[in-house]
């Protein structure tokens, strides 16, 4: 496959996307605020659903923790607005920090690769959630931390429009970015790496490096994802980024599709909706049927399997 | 003495973890599948003994034996059911798909209010009168794990050792294609594979429920089995076993000796490093550094 033909193919819908949640937001502007929280959600989903589909989709690696890395990125940012920091300057920080926390979590498996990375990363995340939860003359243990409200300058973004449009902002930057990077030299390694490792090490491809470099992407994207989520909730606490969330992104970028960019939009939309949907049916069944917190696992998990069964490739399409 | 009693302790909770990662690494070997349901199982295992005890009032001897039936049957029906259709795609398809499995599984023991609002505890025979040897006082419950770890392990061997269909298992996680070559069933040996890891995690929820209660979130305990599974190697059955026996060990004079919290990341950690030194588990790392 030519790498500009599937470039072009993918970006259409990946700016398709972008265009639904700008037209959504523009709708929005007009209706429920509640609809403009949402898009601000599924647009935050949707970053750190990215960073999934480059380990995963991209490099062909598994992530077990990503939810740990977006615990770091929401950690330092609001440890360091809490400080005094103005939002958009910690925010590059919070970046850096999922980005070593990504190269980090990866570095015990970068030899070995495939599942022992699922299985540092799951290490990894769990240490970190633990940290978290003892760390407390920082972290205020299980506690958790309110989060200063996300602001530039004058502006601050209280309402759910501004929220929106931050995240739009930093979703379409996220996506530009993965965009370009995927057409260039180090994304074509990770496809590279993804297709055959042997082969492309036999073109002078460092295996190694490439698998350090997507984690680290990958973490940065984390980051960003976990200090917006932290701004949106207001609220931090260790159990909110425990293996529950690194599963859900696995499940959003598998929905989603994980061999395309656009993938993150799409699966991030379901992964949002879904338990919204299943706690709509669950209003309409009769009183007492069973217990509210297990109705919503079990059928969460029934529409994981249906759609992992029926769909592997997700909604975004397939691979060739 | 108190440090011979907290490393008996150890040894107890390590063979839990040892029974889970064996049920994680026969799984893995036969069918290169990473299993995130082994903790649901070892619950659902817990609560069907309980069920059929205390619900349906059948002796515990058999409520147990029927609950390592019934999940045995129910790892091969999963496997029959659902997990046959991910083979040939990616590692991950398989992994979420037990995940959601599993999700299912702790969702509909969530949804039973009698299941979820209460702690249980499973009436077995022994955890009235601790064992007194001198000044040594042990908790019968844990020497009844480790006895009962050692006969499933010993079954196991027997089973792996002296039966054809053990030796086809064998040859299966060997390579499945020569396997096929020589007329084995390999999808019968991924049955039998998932059947046994359910039957095993059921087992280790059986012992486990003395130690801790009956309740939904004793599955997390399945989590130590990965970090096991990685020190042993990932694909040796007795490594598994005596990583986890490690573990549990190493977790238990860590809360002995370091401040409180560090113990419950000890697993981790090791697993981190473990990886960085030993890439293939403690027992080729030891004899790499032998010769």
């Amino acid at each position: 496959m030519s790498v500009a033909t599937t470039g072009a193919r993918t970006l259409t819908p990946a700016l398709a996307g972008v265009l639904v949640a700008v037209a959504a937001l523009a709708m929005g502007a007009f209706g429920s605020a509640h609809l403009l929280g949402q898009v601000a959600f599924v647009a935050t989903y949707a970053i750190a659903g990215l960073g999934v589909i480059l380990i995963v989709g991209q490099c062909g690696q598994i992530s077990l923790g990503q939810g740990g890395l977006l615990a770091i990125g929401a950690y330092v940012q609001t440890v360091l607005c809490l400080r005094g920091w103005p939002p958009l300057a910690a925010l590059p920080l919070a970046l850096a920090a999922g980005a070593a926390g990504g190269w980090l979590a990866s570095l015990p498996a970068r030899r070995l690769g495939g599942l022992y990375f699922g299985m540092s990363t799951l290490a990894f995340a769990l240490i970190i959630e633990e940290v978290l939860v003892r760390w407390e003359t920082v972290t205020r243990g299980s506690a958790g931390l309110t989060v200063p409200t996300f602001g530039v300058g004058e502006w601050s973004a209280t309402s759910a429009g501004g929220q929106a449009l931050v995240s739009v902002i930093a979703l379409a930057a996220a996506l530009w970015c993965c965009w370009r990077l995927r057409k260039s030299r180090v994304g074509r390694a990770w496809q590279a790496v993804r297709d055959d490792e042997w082969a492309a090490s036999a073109c002078g491809i460092e295996v190694m490096t490439a698998k350090t470099q997507v984690f680290v992407v990958g973490g940065a994207l984390s980051g960003l994802a976990g200090a917006l989520y932290a701004h949106w909730i207001g609220f931090v606490s260790p159990e909110q980024f425990g293996l529950q969330l690194s599963f859900e992104l696995l499940i959003l970028a598998f929905m989603g599709g994980v061999y395309a960019l656009s993938g993150a939009i799409w699966g991030a939309i379901v992964i949002v909706a879904v338990p919204q949907l299943i706690s709509l049916i669950r209003d309409h069944l009769p009183a007492g049927v069973a217990n509210a917190a297990g109705f919503d696992a079990m059928a969460l998990g029934v529409v994981i399997v249906v759609v992992i069964l029926f769909r592997p490739e997700g909604i975004a399409g397939r691979r060739r | 003495m108190a440090f011979i009693q907290v490393l008996i302790s150890g040894i107890a909770v390590g063979c839990i973890y040892g029974l889970v990662a064996l049920s994680f690494v026969l799984i893995y070997k036969a069918t290169e599948t990473i299993s995130f349901m082994q903790g649901e199982l070892l619950m659902l295992g817990a609560f069907t003994a309980l069920a059929l005890n205390a619900g349906a009032g059948w002796p515990i001897g058999w409520a147990a034996l029927a609950a390592v039936a019934l999940m045995t049957l129910l790892g091969a029906t999963l496997e029959r059911g659902v997990l046959r259709r991910a083979i040939g795609q990616p590692h991950l398809t398989a992994l979420l798909l037990t995940f959601g499995l599993g999700m299912i599984l702790r969702g509909a023991v969530t949804a039973v209010p009698a299941a979820s609002q209460t702690l249980h505890r499973l009436p077995l025979p022994f955890s009235e009168q601790p064992l007194v040897l001198g000044a040594l006082v042990i908790a019968t419950e844990h020497v009844a794990v480790i006895v009962a770890t050692l006969l499933l392990a010993g079954l196991l061997t027997l089973f792996f050792q002296y039966t054809r269909t053990g030796l086809a298992l064998r040859a299966c996680s060997e390579d499945a294609r020569i396997a096929a070559l020589m007329g084995i069933s390999v999808p019968a040996m991924h049955t039998l594979a998932w059947a046994l890891g359910a039957g095993l995690a059921a087992c280790a929820g059986l012992l486990l429920a003395p130690v801790t209660f009956v309740q939904v979130n004793m599955g997390l305990i399945a989590l130590k089995a990965f970090p096991a599974a990685v020190l042993g190697g990932m694909t040796s059955l007795p490594g598994a076993l005596l990583a986890g026996v490690f573990l549990g060990v190493a977790e238990a004079v860590a809360g002995l000796v370091l401040p409180e919290g560090v113990k419950d990341v000890v697993p981790y950690l090791l697993l981190m490093v473990a990886l960085l030194l030993f890439p293939g588990g403690l027992a080729s790392g030891l004899r790499r550094l032998r010769s």
